[in-house]
């Protein structure tokens, strides 16, 4: 079955008296793949539960291509999912576990062991077909559900932090596999993860949630390089929180005037966020505005750790070259390379 | 190292070896005891008479039956009643768990006579005038080992999150229980129809307190006149529940075995 475009629309959904789905919108393209990020509890994996069916929403449509799923039970959905727990049948062994959705499709017997083997092999362990759940490792076990998951060609391919209980290595290793064969067979996939760093790596947009709602939802580079609220800036990549006078729509920071990007309420203290990439520090002749506390060598960046009079921690990201002169424990200077921030009040 | 591990083994096997003595010195006795017969002149010989005494006595047969028919229906029972129950509980109620738990314990706390007592008040005539108000309560009586059985099978299993799977991957409820919950649980369900069955066969003190005749009230009365031959009737038992046992081993292992021939 081709894979096709996934849309909610105004879904809410509340448990008691907590939000956890607050109004969302959200339209993934044919073949697209979107991560939902946020921290738990933002409603992310009620989302994707409510998207396979295994929750109900308290209001709000669900649509796969032109129809409408909202009260279409899970098991008539035809999506694939993919859980943190594997979750794989312990009775079954691999190659069986990979069959059993094709077995419910009453696909004939030859042909339906046939597709599984050719996913196994898809995802590397034709070997050990015979194998049993607890007899596989847990990066193993998570590529078996992943080709159960894709054996009923599903029309949409969901992952609920399917990664989190993986060793790093194997993370990195599965998640740039996930992305190949979801690039390659052309799935649309809703990837719900916490973990920022897996969410930009291999979608196509990331929808950053919390509270139960869609903060911003883009593509990694705007995500990063422009954020739309300040939620979104502390919460995807490394941020700093500079004191700083506003006055009017713009901050002094280190000595330079940068316009204010979001509405913030008159002047005063408050906090300017900067990346640290956007912080270069100088060697000053006599007293600094600032001093090193650390400096620790990244390859091709170097991570520069200082501290202002007031006790306030500036990071900054500054490549190698350039910091060989810089020693912890010397004044140094700082300055901002940006012409507008993101400010919060204090 | 080695001579530590030895030492280990060697506890081990002390401790097999006496908990081997203390089970099984019982056993072999009243199996010794149960094919005694004395001579005319007052010598002791071994035969299968008390065996022969038994098959002739015309109740022998006619409570066996009624024991075992009693013991299979409270299976049933467990099987209707409490497994789907336990399940349940592990799927939709889990905050549920903790107080069914201390609730199963009830049985044996709760002293046998207030417990017939309480048939007598709680069940309807027509159900008090059969022999089927027996089987109820065995299941009541089996339900702290039952309960904890299916609940210990179920921990080790993510029965929630497979039977999502399962429902993911187009297979509904009944479906999803044939081909995933009920497979899973085969071994737990195994030892609870096991401990029904066992515990039902050989219940006695509610038996004779509701003034039903079982066999093992049977037994107990035979012992009045003829103490070989009820030792005999209750070595016959014994290796009847052993039997018992060892089927049920093999039909649990069965998936074990399949495991080893995919290595």
């Amino acid at each position: 079955m081709k894979s096709g475009t996934l849309e909610l629309n105004g879904v809410s959904r509340r448990f008691g008296q907590t939000v956890a789905l607050d109004n969302l919108n959200l339209r993934i393209g044919a073949g697209e793949m979107v991560a939902l990020l946020g921290p738990s509890g933002c409603g992310k994996t009620t989302a994707l539960r409510i998207v396979a069916g295994l929750e109900r929403s308290d209001s709000g449509s669900v649509k796969l291509q032109d129809r409408d799923v909202t009260n279409v039970p899970a098991h008539l959905r035809n999506m694939g999912m993919v859980f943190q727990s594997y979750s794989l049948f312990p009775n079954l062994s691999a190659v069986e576990n990979v069959e059993f959705g094709l077995k419910m499709r009453k696909v004939e017997r030859t042909s339906r062991r046939k597709s599984a083997l050719e996913l196994l092999e898809l995802v590397g362990l034709n070997t050990q077909s015979k194998r049993f759940p607890h007899q596989l490792s847990g990066g193993q076990q998570q590529r078996v559900a992943l080709a159960r998951a894709l054996a009923i060609q599903p029309e949409v391919l969901l992952l609920d932090e399917p990664l989190s209980a993986l060793d790093a290595q194997v993370r990195t290793n599965l998640r740039e596999e996930i992305r190949r064969l979801q690039l390659s067979l052309g799935t649309t996939t809703l990837f719900v993860t916490h973990d920022q760093e897996e969410a930009m790596a291999i979608s196509d947009r990331v929808g950053v949630m919390s509270n139960g709602r869609l903060e911003q939802i883009d593509i990694p580079d705007v995500l990063y390089n422009n954020p739309a609220s300040t939620f979104v800036a502390n919460f995807v990549g490394t941020m700093n929180h500079i004191p700083a006078i506003a006055s009017g729509d713009t901050v002094n920071i280190f000595g330079k005037q940068v316009r204010i990007k979001n509405s913030h309420s008159g002047s005063g203290e408050v906090s300017a966020l900067v990346r640290p990439e956007s912080i270069t520090v100088m060697r000053s002749q006599g007293a600094g505005q600032a001093k090193i506390v650390t400096r620790s060598f990244l390859g091709a960046s170097s991570q520069i750790v200082c501290q202002l009079p007031d006790g306030a921690i500036i990071q900054s990201l500054m490549p190698s070259y350039s910091t060989g002169e810089l020693h912890p424990g010397e004044e140094v200077n700082l300055s901002i390379s940006l012409d507008e921030v993101l400010v919060t009040h204090v | 190292m080695a001579a530590m591990k030895k030492r280990i083994d060697l506890a081990l096997f002390t401790a097999l070896g006496l908990a081997g003595i203390f089970i099984l010195l019982p056993f072999g006795s009243s199996a010794e005891f149960s094919f005694r017969e004395y001579s005319t002149d007052g010598k002791l010989l071994h035969s299968f008479a008390p065996y022969r005494w038994i098959i002739e006595q015309p109740e022998f047969l006619s409570h066996l039956l009624l024991s075992f028919k009693l013991a299979f229906i409270a299976v049933l029972f467990t099987a209707i009643l409490v497994v789907p129950s336990v399940a349940w509980l592990h799927l939709k109620a889990q905050s549920f768990r903790p107080i069914v738990e201390i609730v199963t314990l009830l049985p044996l706390v709760i002293p046998v006579v207030a417990l017939s007592i309480g048939v007598q008040a709680a069940f309807p005539d027509w159900l008090q005038s059969t022999e089927y108000e027996l089987p109820l309560m065995y299941v009541v009586l089996s339900l702290p080992f039952t309960f904890r059985i299916l609940d210990n099978g179920l921990q080790a299993i993510p029965l929630k999150t497979i039977s999502e799977a399962s429902r993911g991957l187009g297979a509904n409820w009944p479906k999803t229980i044939f081909y995933v919950i009920a497979p899973v649980m085969r071994t737990a369900v195994a030892g609870a129809f096991f401990l029904t069955f066992a515990l039902s066969l050989g219940e006695f003190t509610l038996t004779s307190l509701l003034h039903w005749d079982t066999f093992p009230t049977w037994v107990t009365s035979v012992s009045q006149q003829n103490i070989i031959g009820a030792i005999a009737l209750s070595v016959f038992s014994l290796a009847v529940a052993f039997l018992i046992l060892l089927l049920v081993g093999l039909f649990s292992s069965r998936s074990k075995k399949r495991t080893e021939v995919a290595e």
